[in-house]
């Protein structure tokens, strides 16, 4: 019987490292991927997921079951972690111009080429982009992380592929 | 534009964060919890457990804890540090869910878990069905005390699982 992120949670904070330990592995991955995604740094992206489960040790952030999925929760923290992040270090937002984008796809880079167009879309679309599109987040989970209605998520979410879809010279 | 994005996660969707954070994590978290500040829990335990085998008709509420167990206290064994070998495809126990021992329980924020040896009979207490020749079986139980020192939920383990 799988416990539930939940379980381990309880486990954990009684002291049970095994218990914090299947839970960390369990829940890094997507923390990880969500902050490198977010920032294409992966130092600032191992700093975040550092941090987020730091948070859950100390206790300076508390889960409230009734308020969602422990994983949104996680999501929540490594986004707050990511925006302070973004606002105090605007070097690591690599805005690449269209031509430059093209330049990368004709060298076959594909995959760096979206990368750094979903990397040069402003944060707000971007973080519906990558919690929607790459991390396959639901509308329902990402209107909680975002701390917003789930139209909004919508509409952002269009808005970014749209603005994805000029950089990357895509007809959608 | 759809497939360039599943591309890119489909790419990404082995990375992870390295092994060193949870190495630091898991140091820092064995700092956190190194030393228990409270070990008469086990005692609030016992007595909790003790009520829990003897009186499995009445409500699990706040008073029981303060009352003087009318049996010796049962023997409670702090769940000693477990080896971790989370990538044994067998598992050498199974617990049962939580059962929660106390009602209206105030928020949780830290406690203990302890690894206690007790008559079968108490499973009854909680609804679990226990065959009358084996309810003096002693069975092992994981309890959740909390920062308070009051039993707030137990579990049933059975460690007799895929033994080689």
């Amino acid at each position: 019987m799988q416990q539930t992120d939940y379980e381990l949670l309880l486990l954990m904070l009684s002291g049970d490292e095994e218990a914090f330990t299947m839970l960390y592995r369990r829940r890094q991955g997507p923390v990880y991927r969500f902050a490198l995604q977010m920032t294409g740094n992966i130092v600032i992206a191992e700093d975040v997921t550092q941090e987020v489960f730091m948070a859950l040790i100390s206790k300076t952030a508390k889960y409230d079951p009734a308020r969602g999925t422990l994983a949104s929760f996680l999501y929540g923290i490594a986004r707050n972690m990511v925006l302070r992040r973004l606002e105090k270090t605007a070097e690591i937002e690599d805005y690449a111009g269209p031509e430059d984008i093209l330049d990368d796809l004709t060298r076959r880079e594909t995959i760096e080429g979206v990368r750094r167009a979903v990397l040069s879309l402003p944060p707000v679309y971007r973080e519906a982009i990558v919690l929607c599109d790459l991390q396959d987040t639901s509308y329902e989970d990402a209107a909680l992380v975002l701390d917003c209605p789930i139209g909004t998520v919508r509409s952002r979410l269009n808005r970014g592929r749209s603005m994805l879809a000029q950089k990357l010279a895509v007809r959608v | 534009m759809n497939e360039l994005l599943k591309a890119l996660a489909d790419h990404d969707r082995q990375r992870e964060a390295p092994e060193t954070v949870e190495l630091r994590l898991r140091s820092a978290f064995r700092r956190k919890y190194a030393h228990p500040k409270w070990p008469y829990f086990a005692v609030a335990a016992s007595v909790v457990i003790a009520l829990l085998v003897y009186s499995p008709q009445k409500p699990q509420t706040m008073e029981i804890a303060v009352v003087t167990p009318p049996v010796p206290v049962l023997a409670v064994n702090k769940t000693a540090p477990r080896k971790t070998v989370l990538h044994s495809s067998r598992p050498t126990e199974v617990v049962t869910e939580f059962y929660s021992l106390m009602e209206d329980a105030p928020p949780f924020e830290q406690g203990e878990l302890l690894r206690v040896s007790l008559p079968a009979a108490a499973m009854r207490g909680v609804g679990l069905p226990v065959d009358e020749d084996r309810l003096a079986d002693m069975v092992q139980a994981d309890v959740l005390v909390g920062q308070e020192g009051l039993a707030r939920a137990i579990r049933f383990v059975n460690t007799n699982v895929n033994r080689p």
